[in-house]
């Protein structure tokens, strides 16, 4: 590959690479497959009004939504799918539908338009990290996409008020953590040992929920209860970000590489050593008298 | 309705039996209704009926208006009107009658999924296909949508309709997305059905549950509807387990209406 390819996503905070569900689904998968993915968060551009995030540059094509770089991660052979049987794909795509229609409009909820937390964490964040002056727009306009987003697809024509379809967006929620539970079971990951893209999309929704401080979060509550969950997006984290979140802030690539030589150029010198002992002591013993015998 | 209005309801119709004169409300069907109402619709009907619960189809052009949630179909049983399927299934179960009891947690989960499937991807592809591709739309929907009015009604209904449907479309994200990739999803989901299906009767082995009627419903109606053009029937048929599972259930729950339909 000449060039790696190059994520644009939102930053971290909180102990995760990165606070927006999406930019952390690709993340996630992204580790799981292998893919090499040189990390550009947008925070203190202009992109952060301008750009739809995540997005994929590589080579002159452009890629955004999860759905369509998660494919074409695959198409590019970094298929962390490969072991699935054609069931547990179907099963894939089920539940990605399902996290999508019963547990995304309670994430918007809780982070954009509950008042508590939107005035005490995501607005500051969001302002925080945003430069001058789109730091004035780009926390309300995200704001009222979540809103709308929410009221156009579960509120039915009676319940145009947000506050009716809360509860019903809620319990929808629970249920559907409670399902995804069921399903964990006791195993590390959904199918078997290794993470799928199952694995990440169920990460890049949990994760900023369990992990960031939200001053009203019933939904938190409710997913703290249910620990294989709590314990699933741990594991990813211990084993896949936390070694790399060191090596994210390190910006010259090469600089990975030299050590990384030079250890192998010391093995190899030491292989070599050895290989010319054995030599040695081999034709000391082919030509010893006494040890002949022995030597069958 | 609240949460404890809505338990409180449950409790009332518990304790009712299915009355003979449960009716089932949809919009007009040979000149009005249209591919998603009908799915929809008939998912109704098959789950009502792989319960045993006899209802009578009433068709009105004032349907839409007359639902609660503003969604058809919607039944009208004693003196309860309840819509869509999901909260049906509910109310049924709450009856006394249930196709998903035999099933453990991980497998209701399962189901659950995949009927959340079959409304992400085939609904919205269907409502996509008819309200925002401007030749369908042209076409067939807003003509029949507003067929029951005089003008100039029937233009602002129609107008308003797609309107909405299409804000919708935009709030989801699927705005951007053209015919051809859209025809590409639905082959998508018709094949995770495929290989969820396999070679069983039914998606949960021996019995049918409401999954099985939402699959039906969308299918059979994708099948049997003439739009303008047959790309959408053809994704189908290319998975022949799907086409006889639809053949099957067709003959087990609608055998006396052989008559009137065919695939």
């Amino acid at each position: 590959m000449a060039e790696p390819m190059e994520l644009l996503c939102w930053g971290g905070d909180w102990d995760l690479p990165s606070v927006h569900t999406d930019s952390l689904i690709v993340l996630a998968y992204a580790k799981f497959s292998g893919a090499k993915l040189a990390v550009k968060s947008i925070d203190w551009t202009w992109r952060t009004i301008t750009a739809s995030v995540p997005q994929l540059h590589y080579e002159a094509s452009t890629v955004t939504e999860p759905t369509q770089i998660l494919n074409f991660l695959r198409k590019q052979r970094f298929n962390a799918d490969y072991e699935l049987t054609a069931k547990q794909g179907a099963d894939t795509m089920a539940y990605i539908a399902l996290l999508e229609e019963k547990l995304r409009p309670a994430l918007l909820h809780t982070f954009w338009v509950d008042a508590d937390n939107y005035a005490n964490l995501t607005r500051p964040w969001f302002t925080s990290h945003s430069p001058f002056p789109l730091n004035f727009f780009v926390p309300g306009r995200q704001a009222s996409l979540a809103l709308s987003r929410i009221l156009l697809t579960k509120a039915e024509s009676p319940l145009l008020n947000i506050t009716e379809v809360e509860g019903k967006i809620y319990s929808e929620a629970k249920e559907c953590l409670n399902l995804l539970s069921h399903r964990l079971g006791n195993f590390h990951f959904f199918f078997g040992d290794t993470p799928t893209s199952l694995d990440a999309f169920v990460f890049g929704h949990i994760a900023p929920l369990i992990k960031a401080p939200l001053p009203s979060g019933q939904l938190q509550k409710h997913l703290n209860q249910l620990d294989n969950l709590c314990q699933f997006c741990n594991t990813i984290l211990k084993n896949y970000f936390n070694a790399s979140a060191e090596k994210r802030t390190d910006c010259s690539p090469t600089a990975i590489h030299d050590p990384v030589d030079a250890n192998l150029q010391k093995l190899t010198q030491l292989v070599n050593k050895e290989s010319n002992l054995i030599e040695k002591m081999d034709d000391n013993l082919r030509s010893s008298p006494q040890h002949r015998p022995h030597r069958h | 309705m609240s949460l404890a209005a809505e338990a409180f309801v449950s409790q009332i119709a518990a304790a009712e039996p299915w009355p003979e004169k449960a009716t089932l409300y949809q919009p007009l069907k040979e000149d009005q209704i249209l591919l998603s109402d009908s799915a929809s619709s008939l998912a109704v009907q098959t789950f009502l009926r792989m319960c045993g619960l006899p209802v009578q189809v009433s068709c009105c052009a004032n349907a839409e208006y007359m639902s609660p949630s503003g969604k058809v179909p919607f039944i009208h049983v004693g003196n309860q009107v309840v819509s869509e399927l999901g909260p049906i299934v509910q109310f049924i179960k709450a009856k006394g009658h249930s196709l998903s009891d035999g099933l453990d947690d991980v497998q209701r989960a399962e189901m659950k999924a995949y009927m959340e499937l079959v409304n992400n991807m085939l609904l919205t592809a269907e409502l996509y296909i008819q309200w925002c591709d401007d030749y369908t739309a042209t076409e067939i929907s807003r003509p029949r949508y507003s067929s029951p009015y005089s003008w100039p009604l029937n233009h602002i209904l129609a107008y308003q309709k797609q309107w909405e449907v299409r804000r919708k479309m935009n709030a989801i994200g699927w705005s951007g997305k053209n015919l051809e990739q859209v025809y590409e999803d639905v082959s998508q989901c018709c094949q995770a059905l495929s290989q969820r299906l396999g070679t069983q009767p039914y998606f949960f082995n021996k019995q049918p549950t409401e999954l099985d009627a939402l699959v039906f419903g969308h299918l059979f109606t994708i099948l049997t509807t003439q739009l303008t053009n047959d790309e959408l029937a053809e994704k189908v048929k290319s998975y022949t387990n799907l086409l006889s599972f639809c053949h099957r259930i067709e003959q087990t729950y609608f055998k006396e209406d052989k008559g009137s339909r065919s695939v």
